[in-house]
């Protein structure tokens, strides 16, 4: 088997598929440029006073102004110039840097909705406040040229894709089968060969083989009494970055949905009680005074929410109530509504779902307080003491039928001129309030039950009550209030949907390459032919050319060694 | 093993291929198993007899580092010995570096175990002890998918050299990581999801294969043929900025010219430490910082000069000064460790203070008053409506009574001190390409080979980027009730996966292709450290514990 070796490795610089728009097709300038851009002006204006007559109050002078900034721009450029820039892929790569650069405006200059926005704020010079007021660096995400920017995007990418489908369409429905010996030695892989055989067929069927065993789904023609086969895979991969672009395109749809009809808002719950408001913190800085002024909005639910109970695992249950001490805060929940009552648990990364509206743990209030307590009990003339436990607001009858009931809990117990009170959030000094109900009948009478270590500095629990002595055992320790986030967003299944797409797309781009060979097998004399390889990809060079290797090798009917061959 | 090598032509070919190609990824596969298994020799022989994940990951850097040297080598003189002791040094880093990972994760299991079975409580999930948890964490999984990445990338042999720029960036981010400091910390419980692994494990994967991207642009650069001296004087201005931010500014503010302070240290009462904004000023470093500030200067003006006008002069002088600057840089963090290590005092320096003080600065009262009246609690009013003098009594007096307690560390400023020496690190990469540069461009591999590699990391870097935001999202949605918010570190992330997006439609796009590409990819990857270590450390935000 006599083999003539040829194969250079010329890779000619990698350009994708997509590559080089064409010139602008009707660049204008020729035909009455003039009237043309009158004309465009002229629409322009009456477009722009037709939507500041609809719009009304939702367009300020200044939206006007720069309406008609563009208009006179667009006019200037002309219509056909700005559409051939507008659908360019340099101008979405523009657009791309000045996205950028407003994301890092508003990393760099704290948003107005961050914790912390007012110490921040406090701290600028009156100038700053005032050049970044204006600008709308404060808040601009929610900008009106943030969203044009975003808008124009949009734009850019349904236009482009436009401008480029039809080309890429053209690999599969337009496919090249045949090919020169001159073009196969231009291609980014080519290798010629001369290999003996029965006839032109059985050689082309042989090389068929070759290309089936490569991976390359092969075709055979005849032209001009030469052979070509020709062999892809991957094509469809031609189409994977427009449907990446649809992808974007429905989260952006998504974010819209959202941006346009969610409803969030926060729901503070102590046990027992109920609500059926949700409020939000709006985060503005007045126009007028310049002042950073949060209003607080709330909407009305189509249900009502009643607290049964609230509970926080503790880490270490010595320790405080504090975020970094804990393993979950659960809420337990009611909700009633016309179609009658449901229980509910939210708890840490496992929200509830009602009626399209989800619920989050959000925060707390970390006034300290007690889920339930555990007293000893001891009575007056002494005698083995009693343990009991009861739940917040619940009650114990002891044997001899005295009544307990838990009323409520000081933290930090302080008896002062008004009352029981508690001079701070944290458990310094536990106390409960209890209601004992002495088993003669008689009224029932307060006690405060402290831990023991506090018991010979406080006169309360000094003194027995219904013929006992209450001590504080044991309590286990719960914030005052949890605050539940409510959210209802008819975009976020829609921008999931983008998400599938986007992560499936993706992966089709750039895990799946369209690579392309082909062989034009030539008759030299008897049973000698001359076999031109040329093949192209449009990504993952380095994968093609181990492949390209494969293949010639199979061709000339060695054990393939070509993917050894580049490791030593 | 090598019966089969032996003959290939009697195996059939599938199963050729097959052992072929796990031959190719035999050094990616050994560490990733290897550490496997250690970490489940952690579990069988417990903590207190095996060797802890700190250590591990001072191995893991010391053989990044000499895989690095013998990568560099043997650019320079091709050696096949070398270049098999790059591989295999860079193999045990990337073995050493998952394993201290996986032992650490087994740590955080064991600390939290004890605290929670004394109790009596129920033991929560495993994947709760994920080391995903701060940016130390983060930062080892981060130099991990370098590591790993590198070691894939080595199947083709041309590319084995690629561990000379990738590994000397790995241990960077190593270092950063020893000054970040090991210390576990309680799991904020909004972490313990089990997106957390899922987004964080593609975060330090797909942060990873951009480092590698960033290299390979680089290396791209110096190919096409950029000349080492406008290296230079990028590495030089981004030196001279890192100089200029630290230390608050102060190194070249006027009031403070040559001073360079350090943040000093409080013991909390649980026992962990926590780094303040005081600052006690550092003897000599700020002047070192000056005068190697000058000497940057220096090159920066010499090599415009030589790019301008071809003044050979001026390019002799530039390279002298660069060497230099880089003596003078070395010397800086040397003396600063020094100082820091052997200052043992703290406090307000008078006449007849010891010589072994470090003195904080009293101009520095009035902003830590503040300071502390924020960690009080008090509103922005309260604040505006405190005297100075009293703002600045407070902290005058919590420094008389406190300043026994407070100590230097090098953990204070984990940033700064990285920043220095990554600093040093791009001036010595710049000396080190400008030997022999067209040597080291001739033993590269071809210009379209290193394109295609960048476009392939660039690509992979994307679509990890893009899952990356999407399982954020998704996670945000399922724990705050928002996919998207605009947090600082989310738009980070938005910004450099945009950034690459650029990237790949330059290519596609007229003019912009080659050379204005790799920009991208350098652009993008800064980005990605921006989002990592900025956002955390200089916004405010939901992502602030990592």
């Amino acid at each position: 088997m006599s083999a003539i070796e040829e194969t250079k490795q010329e890779i000619s610089v990698p350009t994708p598929a997509k590559a080089q728009s064409a010139p602008p097709a009707g660049a204008s300038g020729v035909s009455s440029p003039l009237m043309e851009r009158a004309l465009t002006l002229l629409v322009g204006v009456v477009l722009v006073i037709l939507l500041r007559v609809f719009a009304g109050d939702a367009m300020s002078s200044y939206d006007v102004a720069g309406l008609l900034l563009l208009t006179v721009g667009v006019a200037a450029v002309g219509i056909q110039k700005m559409l051939d820039y507008l659908s360019s892929v340099r101008f979405g790569v523009s657009l791309l840097v000045l996205l950028v650069i407003a994301c890092m405006i508003g990393m760099l200059i704290m948003q107005v909705n961050v914790d912390g926005f007012e110490n921040y704020y406090a701290e600028l010079t009156p100038s700053q406040k005032l050049l970044y007021g204006s600008l709308n660096f404060f808040d601009i995400y929610h900008s009106r040229y943030f969203n044009f920017l975003l808008l124009i995007l949009s734009l850019n990418i349904v236009l482009a894709s436009i401008d480029r489908f039809p080309k890429a369409w053209t690999f599969i429905s337009r496919k090249k089968l045949d090919a020169s010996a001159h073009w196969l030695r231009g291609q980014e892989q080519h290798a010629s060969l001369r290999l003996e055989a029965e006839s032109r067929s059985a050689l082309a069927e042989r090389i068929s083989e070759a290309f089936r065993g490569a991976g390359l789904k092969p075709v055979v023609t005849e032209k001009n009494g030469k052979s070509f086969v020709f062999g892809e895979r991957g094509v469809w991969n031609r189409l994977g970055a427009y449907a990446v672009h649809v992808a974007l395109l429905t989260i952006f749809a998504g974010g819209f949905l959202t941006a346009q009809f969610s409803r969030v808002g926060q729901m503070p719950l102590k046990p027992g009680m109920s609500a059926n408001e949700m409020s939000e913190v709006v985060f503005r800085i007045d126009g007028t005074t310049g002042e950073f002024a949060p209003t607080r909005a709330s909407a009305e639910l189509p249900f009502e929410v009643v607290c049964t109970d609230i509970q926080q695992q503790l880490i270490r249950k010595e320790g405080p109530i504090t975020a970094d001490n804990t393993l979950d805060w659960l809420t337990r929940i009611k909700i009633k509504d016309e179609t009658g009552e449901r229980d509910a648990l939210v708890h840490m990364n496992r929200p509830y779902d009602y009626r399209g509206y989800r619920f989050f743990q959000a925060s707390f209030q970390s006034l300290g307080q007690a889920r339930q307590i555990t007293l000893s009990v001891t009575p007056e003339q002494g005698g083995t003491p009693l343990r009991l436990t009861i739940k917040r607001d619940g009650e114990a009858t002891l044997p001899d039928g005295t009544r307990i009931a838990f009323q409520a809990f000081f933290p930090d117990f302080v008896l002062g001129a008004r009352g029981p009170d508690t001079a701070s959030d944290e458990y310094n000094k536990p106390a409960a309030m209890l209601s004992v109900t002495p088993s003669s009948g008689g009224a029932p009478e307060r006690v405060f039950a402290l831990s023991s270590e506090l018991l010979k500095n406080a006169p309360v629990a000094g003194k027995a009550v219904a013929g006992y002595k209450f001590r504080l055992e044991d309590f286990e320790k719960v914030p005052l209030a949890h605050v539940l986030s409510i959210q209802k967003d008819p975009g976020a299944n829609v921008v999931y949907l983008g998400f599938l797409l986007l992560a499936l797309t993706l992966a089709y781009v750039f895990f799946v390459s369209h690579q392309r060979v082909w062989a034009l097998v030539e008759e030299r004399g008897a049973a000698q032919f001359d076999v031109t390889l040329g093949g192209n990809t449009n990504r993952n060079h380095l994968g093609f050319e181990d492949r390209f290797k494969r293949l010639v090798s199979a061709i000339k009917g060695e054990p393939s060694e070509a993917a050894a061959s580049e490791q030593s | 093993m090598s019966e089969v090598l032996k003959q290939p032509a009697v195996v059939g070919t599938p199963r050729f291929k097959l052992s072929q190609s796990l031959l190719d990824f035999l050094p990616a596969l050994l560490a990733v198993v290897g550490a496997v298994l250690l970490t489940l020799l952690r579990i069988q022989l417990g903590g207190s007899r095996f060797i802890s994940d700190g250590a591990l990951m001072m191995l893991a850097l010391a053989c990044y580092l000499t895989a690095a040297v013998f990568h560099l080598t043997n650019l320079y003189a091709p050696s096949a010995l070398f270049q098999r002791l790059g591989l295999w040094s860079a193999t045990a880093g990337v073995f050493f570096n998952l394993s201290s990972w996986g032992v650490r994760w087994i740590a955080a299991h064991d600390r939290e175990l004890e605290i929670i079975t004394r109790q009596g409580g129920e033991m929560p999930w495993f994947f709760r002890y994920i080391p995903f948890a701060n940016l130390y964490d983060l930062s080892l999984a981060f130099a991990f998918g370098a590591g790993i990445t590198t070691l894939l990338i080595a199947h083709r042999q041309s590319f084995r050299f690629l561990g000379a720029v990738t590994l000397p960036l790995a241990s960077l981010i190593l270092i950063l990581a020893r000054f970040i400091g090991g210390e576990f910390i309680n799991l904020p419980p909004v972490l313990d999801s089990y997106w957390r692994p899922i987004h964080v494990g593609i975060a330090s994967l797909s942060y990873g294969v951009a480092l590698v991207c960033f290299a390979v642009a680089v290396i791209y650069l110096l190919k096409d043929g950029v000349k080492t001296e406008a290296m230079s004087i990028w590495a030089a201005l981004f030196a001279l900025s890192i100089f200029a931010t630290i230390s608050r500014f102060s190194v070249f503010a006027p009031s403070t010219f040559g001073t360079y302070s350090a943040s000093t240290v409080l013991p909390t009462q649980s026992g962990g430490r926590m780094s303040l904004p005081l600052r006690a000023d550092i003897p000599y470093v700020g002047w070192i910082l000056v005068l190697g500030a000058v000497l940057l200067v220096g090159v920066v003006v010499a090599f415009i000069r030589y790019l301008a006008k071809q003044d050979e002069t001026a390019r002799v002088w530039g390279h002298r000064l660069l060497k230099a600057s880089l003596l003078v840089q070395a010397l800086a963090i040397g003396m600063l460790v020094y100082q820091v290590k052997t200052l043992t005092d703290v406090g307000v320096c008078k006449e007849g203070s010891p010589a072994g003080m470090a003195c904080i600065d009293q101009r520095q009262y009035q902003k830590f008053g503040v300071y502390m009246a924020q960690q009080r609690g008090e509103t922005p009013q309260q604040i505006a409506a405190t005297p100075p003098a009293q703002t600045e009594a407070e902290a005058a007096e919590f420094v008389r009574n406190r300043s026994g307690e407070l100590f230097l560390s090098l953990n204070a400023n984990p940033v700064e001190l990285s920043a220095l020496i990554t600093g040093l690190a791009a001036t010595l990469f710049c000396i080190i390409f400008s030997f022999r540069t067209e040597k080291l461009r001739e033993a590269l591999p071809p210009l379209e080979k290193i394109d295609s590699l960048m476009y392939k990391t660039a690509g992979v870097t994307f679509a990890g980027l893009a899952l990356l935001l999407m399982t954020g999202a998704i996670w945000a949605n399922e724990s705050w009730g928002r996919y998207w918010g605009w947090d600082s570190k989310e738009t980070g992330a938005f910004v450099a996966w945009l950034t690459y997006g650029g990237f790949l439609h330059s290519r596609i796009s007229r003019g912009w292709t080659g050379r204005a590409s790799a920009y991208f990819a350098i652009v993008a990857f800064l980005l990605i450290v921006f989002t990592y270590l900025g956002v955390s450390y200089l916004l405010p935000g939901l992502h602030s514990y990592a």
